[in-house]
C-alpha cells in the first residue's frame, strides 16, 4: 500500500503540493487528474523519492521514503514510466531493459535478457531488441520504458504523463499495453489528460488543484452526472480538456 | 645521403629515447584519464566539500607551469623521504597535470547529460557509483572524448619537459646527440617526424573511440 499523509512539497516560495492525502491499496488504478501545475507530477516524484518532502510523510509498503533504506525499499517495490520516457541513449532496448535486473536484483544475464525479451515480445517489439533508442519512435520507446519498470517485477507501476509526449497513434499502442496490464491486476498510479482512458481502466480517480486533492473518489461517482462544488469544478476542467 | 650520415649511428640511442616518450605517455594518459574522471565524478557531487576539494586540485594544477610542478616534485618529493625515479616523478607529475584538464572536458560532458535518463537510474535502485559508471559517465564520454583527444595530445607534447630532469627520453637523448654531433637541425628533424606520427596515432586513437561511443547516435 502506498500511503500519503500530510504531504507538503515546496520549491522557494511556492507551495506546490498542500497536506495532500493519498492511499493506494493493492490491485487499485488510481488517476490523478489535474491542470498543467496542478502538482501531479510532483506527487509522482515524491512517491519515487526523485523529490524530497517539505512536510508530511510518505510509505510505501510501511517503508517511509524519507529515510534512505525506506526509500531504498520504496524503490524496489516501485517502477516508474516518464513522460520523456528517458531511455538509457548508450544502450539497447535489451540492455536498457536488462541493466536494473542484473545490477540491483542480481538476476544471472541469461534469465534477465530471457525476461526482457519475453517483455518486447509482449509490447510487440521483440525484433527491436537490439536498437537503440535513436531509433525508434516515440510510441516504441516508451513502450520499451514501459518494459524496464515492468522487468523489475514492481507491485506497484508508476506512470507521469506517458503519453504526453506521443501522437495519437502511438498513444493508442502504449493504452492497449497499460489496459492489459491494468486487466492483470497491476497496481498503478498514473498521471494522465487521458480522461476518456481514465474513466475505462481506474477504480478511482483524484482530482488536484494548486496542490491541494479535492476530489477521490471511485470513477463511477466520479463521472456521475449530480455532484457537489468540486464536482462542478472538475467538470469545467474537463471540457477545458476536451477542446483542447 | 649527408642526413642519414649523420642520424645512422645514434639512430639507436634515438629510438631508446622513443621507447621511453611512449611508455611515459601511454602510462600517463592512463593515469590521467582515470584521475581526471575521479575528479570530475567528485566535481559533479552533491557535497560541497568533496567538490570543494576536487576544484581546488584542478584550480592549482591547470595555473601553475607544468616546469614548475615537475621540480616541484623533482625536488619536493625526497624532502618529504619519498625517493622514486625521475621517470616514475615524469610520469606521476603528467598524471596529476593531465588529469586536471581531462576533468575540465569530462565535467562538461556530465553536464550534457539529461537528468531525466538519472532519475530513470535512481529510481530503478541502482547506486550512486552504479548510476555514475554505467549511466552518467559513458553519455559524458560521448561528447568529451574529443576535447579529450587535444589534452591528450598536449600531454603527449607536455613530455618533452621530462628532459629537464634526467630522463632521456625523445627530446633528452636528442639534445644528447645534437650536442656530440654539433647537428641539431638532422637531429631536430627526426623528433618532429617522431612526435608528430606519435600524436597521430593518438588522433586516430581519439576517433576511433569517439565512433564507438557515438554509434548508438547514428541510427534514423
Amino acid at each position: 500500500m502506498i500511503v500519503a499523509e500530510n504531504v507538503e512539497k515546496r520549491f522557494g516560495d511556492a507551495l506546490v503540493l498542500k497536506r495532500v492525502n493519498l492511499r493506494v491499496e493493492p490491485g487499485e488504478v488510481v488517476t490523478i487528474l489535474g491542470a498543467s501545475g496542478s502538482g501531479k507530477s510532483t506527487l509522482i516524484r515524491c512517491i519515487n523519492g526523485l523529490e524530497t518532502l517539505s512536510g508530511g510523510k510518505i510509505t510505501v509498503d510501511g517503508h517511509d521514503v524519507s529515510t534512505k533504506a525506506g526509500l531504498v525499499a520504496a524503490r524496489r517495490a516501485s517502477a516508474t514510466v516518464f513522460q520523456l520516457f528517458n531511455l538509457y541513449p548508450h544502450m539497447t532496448a535489451l540492455r536498457n531493459i536488462t541493466l536494473a535486473p542484473i545490477e540491483v536484483l542480481k538476476l544471472p544475464k541469461a534469465e534477465a535478457e530471457a525476461r526482457a525479451r519475453a517483455l518486447l515480445d509482449k509490447v510487440g517489439l521483440g525484433a527491436h531488441a537490439d536498437a537503440y533508442p535513436q531509433q525508434l519512435s516515440g510510441g516504441q520507446r516508451q513502450r520499451v520504458g514501459i518494459c524496464r519498470a515492468l522487468a523489475m517485477q514492481p507491485r506497484y507501476l508508476l506512470l507521469d504523463e506517458v503519453t504526453s509526449a506521443l501522437d495519437p497513434e502511438m498513444t493508442g499502442d502504449v493504452l492497449r499495453i497499460l489496459a492489459e496490464l491494468a486487466a492483470d491486476g497491476t497496481t498503478m498510479v498514473f498521471v494522465t489528460h487521458e480522461i476518456e482512458f481514465a474513466r475505462h481502466i481506474s477504480s478511482r480517480i483524484v482530482f488536484l488543484e494548486q496542490g491541494e486533492l479535492i476530489v477521490d473518489l471511485p470513477t463511477a461517482q466520479f463521472f456521475a452526472e449530480d455532484g457537489g462544488l468540486a464536482v462542478r469544478r472538475i467538470r469545467q476542467f474537463l471540457s477545458k480538456m476536451k477542446k483542447d | 645521403m649527408r642526413f642519414w650520415r649523420v642520424i645512422e649511428p645514434h639512430i639507436g640511442f634515438l629510438l631508446q629515447g622513443f621507447a621511453l616518450t611512449v611508455a611515459a605517455c601511454l602510462i600517463a594518459i592512463a593515469g590521467a584519464v582515470l584521475l581526471g574522471a575521479l575528479t570530475a565524478s567528485m566535481r559533479s557531487s552533491g557535497n560541497r566539500w568533496v567538490r570543494g576539494a576536487a576544484n581546488a586540485y584542478g584550480d592549482v594544477f591547470r595555473n601553475v607551469p607544468f616546469l614548475v610542478q615537475l621540480f616541484f616534485f623533482f625536488y619536493g618529493l625526497p624532502e618529504l623521504g619519498i625517493y622514486i625515479g625521475a621517470f616514475e616523478t615524469g610520469v606521476i607529475a603528467m598524471s596529476i597535470a593531465g588529469g586536471a584538464f581531462v576533468s575540465d572536458v569530462i565535467l562538461s560532458g556530465i553536464m550534457t547529460v539529461d537528468t531525466g535518463v538519472i532519475d530513470a537510474a535512481k529510481v530503478s535502485g541502482l547506486s550512486r557509483v552504479k548510476i555514475f559508471t554505467r549511466i552518467v559517465l559513458p553519455i559524458a564520454l560521448r561528447v568529451s572524448v574529443r576535447p579529450m583527444g587535444s589534452v591528450l595530445i598536449n600531454l603527449v607534447l607536455t613530455s618533452s619537459i621530462l628532459s629537464t630532469i634526467t630522463v632521456n627520453e625523445l627530446t633528452g637523448a636528442a639534445k644528447i646527440v645534437a650536442a656530440t654531433t654539433f647537428k641539431p637541425f638532422e637531429v631536430y628533424a627526426v623528433l618532429l617526424v617522431l612526435y608528430a606520427s606519435l600524436t597521430t596515432l593518438l588522433s586516430f586513437a581519439i576517433s576511433a573511440v569517439h565512433r564507438r561511443l557515438n554509434r548508438f547516435m547514428t541510427g534514423g
